[in-house]
């Protein structure tokens, strides 16, 4: 047998708890804002989509760059030409991605009857900004994990999901925040 | 060309997960009452729905280095190796789940946030243990078709996984609240 569920238990526990730790402070952040996000539902609506977009096209990116290194058609550069062309594509997808979602977004909080309180031009420019910051973090960050690992000479593939989704949970709240201010919507 | 075939590949599945989080955000938005009146609650969204992420991800992953290591296949699906992963995977969302309501619980009076920490945990222990059954079920019967048709599961699982789980565990966390709030 190769599998024991104590083991299962045991390898998965510390890594668990540590995002576990950073999804809490996560968490903590919508806490603080949680008057204006019931106040404004749009934007509840947003972080789930925010976040899976940008875990996602990281973990691809990882996925893709793992696969790259271990064949041997990327290095360990920060010139290496088909890294830089992931990497723009990922932000790229990251752009088109978001702004249709926004749409989406928008008709259904318009759609749904729920509260909207912000304009459609307003709304999809701040998602967009927020959406676009919180790729390129990703998407370095998922450069950054997968080349690190395989110098280590850990699997990027096991190394990559699991950083960017938790990395992108964060800033992705972050960002949200930081944009609707700078709006000066009243959240 | 390059490009193209990545943008082909990968842009309808990210965009149809990306609607996939439309409707798990869309529950968080009809719970604005009960986020009102279940302080904390909000506290652990994203630490339950991460949870569910990596440890269903993983339990997948595992099923497919499973099927090419040929250690299960269709025809022998339900067997020992098979019940230890789902053991496993389900004593983990057991354990974190219950780390989760402590964590949510401490760090929300450290903010002037007094959650009920029985009430707390109990959604907590409730969405995370449904859900985790919910996906594991989910888990298996993806694998067990993938294993039919002869397709690589480490290509399907992953995104399949992380769309229905997110919708899954939102009203899970959903349910429970409700049910919290009325029974105790």
């Amino acid at each position: 047998m190769i599998y024991s569920w104590k083991k299962i238990v045991k390898h998965g526990i510390p890594l668990l708890t540590l995002t576990i730790f950073i999804e809490i402070f996560a968490g903590q952040l919508l806490l603080i804002k949680q008057d204006g996000l019931v106040w404004f539902p749009i934007f509840l609506i947003s972080i789930p989509v925010i976040n899976s977009v940008s875990g996602n096209i990281g973990s691809v990116l990882g996925a893709r760059l793992a696969s790259g290194l271990h064949v041997g058609y990327i290095s360990i550069s920060i010139k290496d030409k088909r890294m830089h062309d992931n990497l723009i594509i990922s932000i790229l997808m990251g752009v088109v991605t978001y702004a249709i979602l926004a749409i989406v977004i928008y008709c259904i909080v318009v759609f749904g009857n729920l509260r909207v309180g912000i304009g459609l031009f307003e709304f999809i420019t701040i998602l967009l900004s927020a959406g676009f910051l919180l790729i390129c973090v990703v998407s370095l960050a998922s450069v950054l994990t997968a080349f690190l690992s395989f110098k280590r000479g850990l699997d990027p593939d096991d190394m990559v999901a699991p950083v960017v989704t938790t990395i992108g949970d964060v800033m992705g709240i972050v960002f949200l925040f930081s944009i609707i201010s700078v709006f000066g919507v009243g959240i | 060309m390059y490009a193209k075939e990545m943008v082909k590949q990968s842009l309808p599945l990210i965009i149809f997960c990306g609607l996939g989080a439309i409707v798990a955000g869309s529950t968080l938005g009809v719970m604005t009452d009960l986020l009102k009146e279940i302080p904390g609650l909000i506290v652990i969204i994203p630490a339950i729905i991460a949870l569910r992420g990596n440890i269903s991800t993983a339990f997948g992953s595992r099923l497919g280095s499973a099927y090419h290591l040929g250690v299960i296949d269709a025809d022998n699906l339900w067997n020992e190796e098979l019940k230890q992963n789902i053991i496993g995977s389900l004593m983990l969302s057991f354990l974190v789940s219950i780390i989760i309501g402590i964590l949510a619980y401490v760090s929300s009076i450290l903010m002037k946030v007094y959650p009920n920490p029985v009430k707390l945990i109990s959604i907590v222990l409730i969405a995370g243990i449904i859900s985790g059954i919910i996906l594991t079920l989910l888990t298996i019967s993806i694998i067990y078709l993938v294993f039919k048709r002869g397709y690589d599961p480490d290509n399907i699982t992953g995104p399949a996984l992380a769309t229905f789980g997110d919708i899954i565990t939102m009203l899970c966390i959903f349910g429970s609240a409700v049910f919290v709030e009325v029974f105790l």
